[in-house]
Parts: structure tokens; C-alpha cells; sequence
């Protein structure tokens, strides 16, 4: 499945990713500049935090529990469409999922 | 994974506590090329020298457990803390005290106060002879602002290092010699009469420290692991900003083109982010094997403890090239020196922001013609914690 990640400065960057694994994980495994992840999906270090593209609001769901209070250790502004990624677990519906990044995680 | 048909890794029999304690990385060298999966002896532990194993132990909390309430941590601390638990009851306890290390209360809150108090510490500071600067600022300031984070801010400098360092030798006190543990008790009193007070005050007054945010929290965690939580941070809140500080400090003055060009940049994020890469302040962790396991063929077996060598693991040649140099400038830097998995470090946002985000560049900035004379003075110790044991410079 494919996931597509912007940066902040508007580049973008397709990867294949397996689906099972989290954004998160996904964005780690594909070299991606701008997910850090240094808690390793524990929700501990918001150091993944992205922001789920207007068209995938739906299907990527609210956040977790705790969630938005880790997210309030998030470097970047915290928008609605704010999540960490490493809580969005890839699903065959979430094949073509786009995230935006923000501009720092630290 | 098939695990019955995995041999034991091998054991170490040369390896001594000595000379991890004084220099380990040659050997975490040779362990990482040669047998990454090492029962050392003398340590009574399996070794886990690559970045890949270290990461999966930490982030596999199920079969890795911090539960061991039968550690010399326990009579160190005269609690079970939050350190050696998992699960719903480790995050209980620590999220009772994020509030206060969070980024928007260290923004709000500690980093203008921190900028005051780093201010001060400089303004003492003799010019233009030899001063310590590890004993003189890094170990003082460390103690200053964890005292107001955790909202002690009545304990002394001194006080908070003495604490901190006999809770820290009576946690390592794995040969359960009785004077450490004196020592610590010793300590325990001082902090509980010092504790009781302050739980007072801020009933009476709520802020926004550690201490208040738990004690005035809706459904508080029992007074016992408040206190244990402050006595936690009090353990693992001075000594690594303290080594993380002075080892940068020590990188760039013996690396004067980064640090014109660090300076120039302002990248003193990034030197943070090298410094304790480099030399991580906070070098190897235990945890306790749950289920048999297998990692790189080696099985592991139920009851084993292993060690998690982050030292190692911001060394490893897979993820990081001329590892032994410090260098600001690295494309990446994945280290893990504040750890992973649920017990990654809780004062990481804190350290960022402080040591790296305002202390750096207000050190260099005050005194741009310090040096480091002869670097070949500086001593490094520790096998758990490590950083320089002191750091003569001359301020101009």
C-alpha cells in the first residue's frame, strides 16, 4: 500500500508500506526526514506528530486515549487534524493516506 | 521464532566493571562487530551492544520488563518507584507529574526562569584563569532549576547533589554493602522533612511544579509515590544535564571549527542532539526477561536480565559513520540517549529545552574566548552514568 508524506516545505514523498504497521513505523522504514519517533509508538516523546490531509480526516478516526496529551508536547502547532503517527495503524482502507509534516518535531 | 533449537550466547570472562568504568567503548566496539548478544560475567548480564536490539528490547516492554522490585533501587529509595514498574501503573505515576515537564510549562514557565537563574550562575564565574567548569556550572544549575521544577526550590544546590548522588550509589549498590545504603538513608530523612513542608506550601499556594501539579492533581497517586516520583527526579534529574553539559561543552572547545560554525548557525540544538549521541550521559539500562526469546540467533532465556547499552547503540556503525567524533553536523543522528518505549526519559523536553535551547548559547555568547587548555586533563568516568569528571577552562 502507498502512503504519501508532505513535507513542510511542500515536498512530497510516496513510499510502499506494509500494511499492520503504523505511519509512524512506515515513515521510519522509508527514510522520511521529519518523523523522529524516538519513543518507538509508546506515546511518550510526541516526535511524530503529523497532520492527516483534509480528504483522510474520516478514515484515520479520532485520536486515541492520552493521545491529545502527548500531543500537547508536540513541537509544531497542534491542529484538529493533528495526530501522532505513531497511533495511526495502516489498514487496507488507508491505502493512498496522505500526512502533511510539520516543520520541527524537537 | 524457534527458540528450542537457539544456542546461549557466549559468555565473557575478560570484560571487569573496572574498565567499562573507565573507558567501555573499545569494548562495546568489539562487541558490536564480534558478538553483539555477550553474557559478561563480571557484570552478571547479557550485553546488547546493536542499535537495532536496544531499540526492540525497550520498545517490547511485554517480554522486557522493568518490573524488578528486587533491586538495591527499592531500599535506595525506600520505595517500589515508578522506575521498575510497567504497564497501567508505571504510566499512572508518570503522567501525575507531566504537566509540569511538558513544552508549553517549560516555555511558560522554566525556560525564562531558567535564562534568570543561568544568568546568575555565569555572572559568578572568574575570568581569566583555570576554573572547573563542570563543578563550578554545570552540576550547580542542573540542581538549581530541577529544584524549582519539582517544586523544592527551598533545598539547597548542595543539598540536591548530595541527595542525588547517594540515591544514585545506593540504587547501583548491587553488592548490598550497608554504607551506601547508610548514606542514602541519611539523605531520605533530609528529603522527607524538606518534602513535608513543601507539600504544604503548595497545598497552600499551588504552582506549577512537579510537586503541586501532583499533589493538587483531581485523583492524586498516594502521598508515597509522590514523594518517591520527587526522590526520582531528584536521582535522575541533576547528573545528566550535568554530564550532558559539560560533554558538549568539551566537544566543541576541542572542535573549534563547530563550533564557529555552530556558533554562526546557531545550531545548538544540533550539538545537544551530538553531545549526548557522543557520550550518552545515561549509558546502559537492565531490564528483566519475561518469556524465552531469541535475538540474533542467541536465546535468552526466562529470568535473564539483560542490558540495553544506549552508549553502544549511538555508536553502532549501521546507523552512524566516524561514531567515536563528535560532529554537530551529522545528516541524521536516530541516537538513544533518552531511551524508548514507555520509560523513554520524562525530563527529554526539559534537557532540549534548557541545556540545549538556552545554556549553550548563552555560555559561549557571555565568554566567546574560553578554552579548554590541555583537554588531555579532562578524566571520564562510569559504566551506567558517564559524562567528564571535570573540566578546567579559562573564561574570557
Amino acid at each position: 500500500m502507498k502512503i504519501t508524506y508532505i513535507a513542510a516545505d511542500g515536498t512530497e514523498t510516496e513510499v510502499n508500506a506494509r500494511e499492520g504497521d503504523s505511519v509512524m513505523q512506515a515513515a521510519i522504514a522509508n527514510d522520511i526526514d521529519g518523523i523522529i519517533g524516538e519513543c518507538g509508538g509508546s506515546m511518550m516523546c510526541a516526535t511524530c506528530h503529523c497532520y492527516v490531509d483534509d480528504a483522510w480526516v474520516e478514515k484515520t478516526g479520532p485520536q486515541h486515549d492520552g493521545e491529545s496529551d502527548m500531543l500537547d508536547c508536540a513541537a509544531s502547532e497542534v491542529k484538529p487534524t493533528s495526530r501522532l503517527s505513531c497511533q495511526i495503524k495502516l489498514t487496507e482502507e488507508l491505502d493512498g493516506l496522505v500526512v502533511h509534516l510539520p516543520e520541527a518535531q524537537i | 521464532m524457534p527458540v528450542e533449537t537457539a544456542n546461549l550466547a557466549p559468555v565473557d570472562e575478560t570484560i571487569t566493571l573496572r574498565d567499562l568504568h573507565f573507558d567501555p567503548y573499545p569494548i562495546y566496539r568489539r562487541l558490536r562487530a564480534e558478538a553483539p548478544v555477550m553474557r559478561v560475567k563480571a557484570a552478571g548480564r547479557t550485553f546488547l551492544t546493536k542499535a537495532a536490539d536496544t531499540k526492540f528490547v525497550k520498545d517490547t516492554p511485554e517480554i522486557f520488563s522493568s518490573n524488578d522490585p528486587n533491586t538495591p533501587m527499592k531500599p535506595a529509595f525506600q520505595a517500589h518507584t515508578l522506575m521498575r514498574k510497567d504497564g497501567a501503573e508505571h504510566m499512572a505515576e508518570r503522567m501525575a507529574m507531566a504537566p509540569a515537564l511538558m513544552p508549553k510549562t517549560i516555555q511558560e514557565v522554566w525556560q525564562p526562569l531558567y535564562r534568570d537563574l543561568v544568568g546568575q550562575y555565569l555572572d559568578r564565574l572568574p575570568r581569566g584563569e583555570v576554573v572547573d567548569l563542570h563543578k563550578e556550572l554545570s552540576a550547580p544549575i542542573a540542581a538549581r532549576i530541577l529544584a524549582h521544577i519539582l517544586g523544592i526550590p527551598e533545598a539547597s544546590d548542595e543539598q540536591m547533589i548530595f541527595w542525588s548522588q547517594a540515591l544514585i550509589d545506593g540504587a547501583g549498590n548491587f553488592g548490598w554493602e550497608p554504607g551506601p545504603f547508610a548514606v542514602s538513608d541519611h539523605a531520605n530523612l533530609e528529603m522527607n522533612a524538606l518534602l513535608e513542608k513543601a507539600v504544604e506550601r503548595v497545598r497552600a499556594n499551588p504552582d506549577r511544579s512537579a510537586l503541586s501539579v501532583m499533589v493538587n492533581a483531581e485523583n492524586p497517586i498516594p502521598m508515597s509515590q509522590i514523594v518517591a516520583n520527587i526522590k526520582i527526579a531528584i536521582g535522575g534529574g541533576i547528573n545528566e544535564p550535568r554530564d550532558a553539559l559539560s560533554t558538549i561543552v568539551f566537544g566543541l572547545l576541542t572542535e573549534p571549527e563547530q563550533l564557529a560554525e555552530t556558533r554562526r548557525t546557531g545550531k545548538w540544538g544540533a550539538a545537544f542532539e551530538e553531545g549526548v549521541r557522543w557520550v550518552a550521559p545515561i549509558q546502559a539500562s537492565s531490564r528483566l526477561v519475561t518469556e524465552d526469546v531469541e535475538i540474533r540467533g542467541c536465546l535468552i532465556p526466562k529470568g535473564d536480565t539483560v542490558m540495553t547499552i544506549q552508549a553502544s547503540a549511538n555508536h553502532d556503525e549501521d546507523l552512524f559513520e566516524h561514531p567515536e567524533r563528535f560532529d554537530v553536523f551529522r545528516a541524521k543522528n536516530p541516537h538513544q540517549a533518552f531511551g524508548s518505549g514507555p520509560h523513554h526519559c520524562a525530563g527529554t523536553h526539559v534537557a532540549r529545552r534548557t541545556v540545549g535551547a538556552v545554556m549553550l548559547g548563552m555560555l559561549f555568547e557571555r565568554f566567546p574566548g574560553m578554552t579548554l587548555p590541555d583537554p588531555s586533563v579532562v578524566e571520564w568516568r562510569g559504566f551506567g552514568f558517564r559524562g567528564p569528571i571535570n573540566l578546567p577552562v579559562v573564561l574570557n
